[in-house]
């Protein structure tokens, strides 16, 4: 394959990285927005009509639109703050498809017929260069205090509110550094393919998001990307298949949701030792030393045992 | 007036499509704690099996039609709570969800590269004929239509409220740990709701299939995200309730198609959820805690 047939699928996967790593921000405290496509279409619809109506150039229309996807992330959580955890990642959905019912009613951003007439400003090296940004802020929203905040709200809100983390700053922040990303992503795809529509902000859009995610396993940085990298690549690697890949994908979905619980790549458990061929390649690292004879006590609805944290 | 009444009418019909379908969702979300994803695709599998059994044998009259859908849903429905569902039970409730749309897609892609992409005809097998009750015009296909899945959902009310399968079924929706230790066989309960729900599934597809006269692979995707929050809106503690929920979503859409304009009939469900869950978090009726 020639470099010009790959240069789209590159940008592709590029941008399917910005938005996860934006998504996997979002996740950390806890809250898996359904409404990633939906944001980024925001980014995008709003980088477009700044661009075509306003005659704005393309890196300020870029940053504008990360600030407006941000303030709708941050609506979003203030909207869903009280709401139970499963209720909330369906609200998101719904604020996503309210969304994208929005754009195809309103004639001044094109409506049903969609958003025509960008220009063409994104490269292969604006893609890298809004990857490097995305992944710098991940990274180091990663490793901060605001991170291990974001994490702490996610394993136990009470125990982390009690500990004085403001659950409704951290979440309301999450949300806008990763809405502040995902909308990143929707302008620079959207000066990209040229043309934004309404469908593009649906729930079945976000899902591609929600799939990388877990595909990869959300426990670390790593997994988003390896999931988005992986997913994108793997329709175009079966394509020799062409009539079975998407039955394939379809198969290695929930292979991986079967068989990896916690996505592909994970944190090594604690106490888990691995093995290759009698080599130990990890070995076991017990998180306290065991008192004598206290086995946690399993719980029998989930068969977890107690005190480790759910898969989620 | 006369408008309002007839698209009521049409809304009833609709409605209790999406009912039938939310309420293979809610007893598979109830009992199993799985969201059940492929669902509106066993549905699609029923509506398909139901057209080989018309098109290839086609004096086998409609009760048999539906029986080869029940059988075909039926089927595929078993053999998915083996393999997939039962195993995710316990799960995180997204990650059954991912799970089940990975079945989904393959059922979904399956069919099209069978049956095509494009939608296929679907025998009528009812004479076209009006009826006329008061000011509403109502086809034969849509008052039968109406009434299997009213039936449908008169049986599953029967079924949750009124056999001991029903009471176990109940029980295990409140707590699964304590209806084991009552001696409530639990894996046996979970094969028997989503087999249900994959025969009701398998007969409301071919009375739908019989109501537009197309089937199509891409079919479930059009009920799946309706009847879902149809479930989500009604809570899942009683059945009865997420019916009369999906019937009154089917009314309002009618409405606002009636009067207002049908782009913007898609978005009724989810100004409907977002609404009810941000006063009532748990849904109308209640949820059981998860």
């Amino acid at each position: 394959m020639t470099y010009a047939g790959l240069e789209p699928v590159l940008i592709f996967t590029l941008l399917n990285v910005v938005m996860v790593l934006g998504l996997y921000v979002t996740a950390m405290s806890g809250q898996l927005s359904m409404a990633t496509a939906a944001i980024a279409g925001v980014g995008g619809y709003a980088s477009a009509v700044l661009t075509v109506k306003f005659g704005w150039a393309f890196l300020p229309a870029i940053l504008m639109a990360s600030l407006l996807s941000a303030l709708v992330g941050v609506a979003l959580a203030l909207v869903t703050l009280k709401m139970r955890d499963f209720i909330l990642k369906l609200t998101t959905l719904a604020f996503g498809e309210a969304l994208a019912v929005l754009a195809f009613n309103w004639d001044y951003i094109g409506g049903a017929n969609s958003f025509t007439g960008i220009g063409l400003k994104t490269t292969i090296w604006t893609c890298v260069i809004a990857t490097s940004v995305a992944l710098y802020v991940a990274w180091r929203f990663d490793g901060s205090r605001l991170g291990f905040a974001a994490r702490a709200v996610r394993d136990d809100p009470i125990a982390a509110g009690a500990m004085g983390v403001s659950i409704a700053e951290v979440r309301g922040i999450t949300f806008a550094v990763g809405g502040a990303v995902v909308g990143m992503g929707g302008a620079v795809q959207g000066h990209y393919m040229l043309v934004i529509s309404p469908h593009e902000l649906g729930f079945f859009i976000s899902l591609n998001f929600i799939i990388f995610l877990l595909f990869g396993g959300l426990q670390t940085l790593w997994g988003p990307l390896f999931g988005a990298i992986l997913l994108t690549a793997l329709p175009e690697m079966l394509r020799f298949t062409s009539e079975y890949r998407l039955i394939l994908y379809g198969l290695i979905i929930t292979l991986v949701v079967l068989l990896r619980p916690n996505g592909m790549l994970t944190r090594v458990p604690t106490g888990r030792e691995w093995r290759l061929f009698g080599y130990v390649l990890t070995p076991a690292r017990p998180i306290a030393p065991p008192s004598a004879g206290v086995k946690p006590l399993p719980v029998a609805a989930t068969g977890r045992p107690v005190g480790q944290a759910a898969a989620q | 007036m006369d408008l309002f009444l007839q698209q009521v009418a049409n809304g009833l019909v609709i409605g209790s499509t999406y009912a039938v379908v939310a309420i293979g969702f809610a007893l598979a979300f109830t009992v199993l704690r799985v969201i059940n994803f492929a669902h509106p695709d066993i549905f699609m599998v029923g509506m398909f099996t139901g057209l080989v059994a018309a098109t290839q044998y086609p004096v086998v009259g409609v009760g048999l039609v539906m029986l080869a859908g029940m059988l075909g849903a039926g089927a595929v429905g078993f053999v998915l709570e083996r393999t997939v569902i039962a195993p995710l039970r316990g799960r995180d409730v997204l990650m059954t969800l991912i799970g089940t749309l990975g079945v989904a897609i393959m059922l979904q892609n399956g069919m099209a590269l069978i049956a095509g992409p494009d939608p296929v005809a679907f025998p009528s097998l009812l004479p076209r004929r009006s009826i006329d009750i008061g000011p509403v015009a109502l086809t034969l296909r849509q008052i039968a239509n109406f009434a299997i899945c009213l039936l449908l959902l008169a049986l599953v009310s029967f079924y949750v409220r009124g056999t001991s399968y029903g009471r176990a079924t109940r029980a295990i929706a409140e707590r699964p740990d304590v209806a084991a230790a009552f001696g409530v066989n639990v894996g046996r309960i979970c094969q028997f709701t989503i087999l249900l729900a994959s025969l009701m599934a398998g007969a409301a597809a071919v009375s739908v299939g019989m109501l537009y006269g197309s089937a199509s692979a891409f079919v479930g995707l059009l009920y799946g995200l309706k009847a879902f929050i149809c479930m989500l809106v009604a809570g899942n503690r009683y059945f009865e309730g997420v019916m009369v929920v999906a019937i009154a979503i089917g009314i309002i859409e009618a409405l606002v198609t009636g009067y207002l304009s049908s782009s913007l009939r898609d978005a009724v469900a989810f100004f409907v959820m977002i609404g009810v869950l941000y006063y009532r978090p748990n849904g109308l009726f209640g949820s059981y805690s998860s």
